[in-house]
């Protein structure tokens, strides 16, 4: 890969949500995280985008599944046979 | 590409009752999430989930085996909610969000020197936030938007899953993802000062 096929902090920056959500090319996500390598600037951004994600994520699915729903549903889904 | 979180039914000539309760069983607990972050409450997800799962029940034949059992689930769901489940009324919203930035919690940050307490301080400020507030900060959405982030926080689907539960083009779930984030972003970051916890983090940096 020559040096001029390189992201910009600009071009990086684009593809900021595709890349974490792992929606790029294998070409595009080498070349985001070529450059992520060698700019801390860029490298923070993101850093601080993927650990809020996986925060929210994380969050969202503390779920009680309230234990009678299971058998109520299969209840109804018996009748309906 | 991810290969996405489906439940995969075997491939088959057509599900029969059986084995399309032991697929919806699997899918039950995210289901109930789901329609829990929809609904925003524990009775009306319940009611949800058990219409959606009927529905399901009644058009198992459609079901294509060897496709992804969850995202048809969710897209019967989804129906279901806009149909019978949607709350006239959506509560007040208090946040501006147009024209939100990029990186709007990291920039605010940064402003109060957030960004360098601690190793990961976007996960203090979210752990400091906690469920209650990130859910509330989702529910704060414009309904188009929150469906997308629920789905796409929620579970871990694929862009083009999204889009298949919802029935819009890939193009709209990208667009409406990236600015739902920064709407969220913002509804977390005016949260965290309701609630004292940007001054309480600042204190603490200044304290350091």
């Amino acid at each position: 890969m020559t040096p001029l096929s390189r992201y910009t902090c600009e071009e990086a920056f684009r593809r900021l949500d595709d890349y974490l959500d792992r929606e790029l090319s294998s070409d595009e996500t080498e070349l985001v995280r070529e450059h992520l390598e060698v700019c801390a600037g860029c490298a923070r951004e993101f850093n601080f985008e993927s650990s809020i994600l996986k925060g929210v994520r994380e969050k969202l699915r503390q779920i009680d599944v309230p234990a009678s729903l299971q058998l109520r549903i299969l209840s109804v889904l018996e009748k309906e046979r | 590409m991810p290969e996405g979180s489906g439940v995969v039914a075997p491939a088959a000539a057509s599900l029969g009752a059986d084995e399309f309760q032991a697929l919806l069983v699997e899918v039950l607990p995210t289901a109930y999430g789901y329609a829990l972050r929809l609904t925003r409450n524990r009775a009306d997800a319940e009611d949800l989930v058990q219409d959606a799962a009927l529905r399901a029940f009644r058009a198992m034949t459609t079901f294509e085996p060897g496709t992804n059992f969850k995202a048809w689930m969710f897209r019967i769901l989804t129906r279901c909610f806009w149909a019978n489940h949607r709350r006239r009324q959506r509560r007040p919203n208090t946040v501006d969000f147009d024209d939100t930035p990029d990186l709007y919690l990291y920039a605010r940050s940064a402003e109060h020197g957030l960004p360098w307490q601690g190793e990961d301080p976007a996960r203090t400020l979210i752990d400091r936030l906690g469920t209650e507030r990130v859910s509330e900060a989702i529910g704060q959405l414009p309904e188009e938007y929150g469906v997308v982030c629920t789905l796409y926080f929620m579970e871990d689907f694929a862009y083009h899953e999204i889009a298949d539960v919802l029935e819009v083009p890939v193009g709209t779930v990208r667009s409406r993802l990236h600015r739902g984030r920064k709407m969220l972003q913002k509804a977390l970051w005016c949260l965290a000062e309701e609630s004292g916890i940007v001054t309480e983090l600042t204190q603490r940096e200044g304290d350091a």
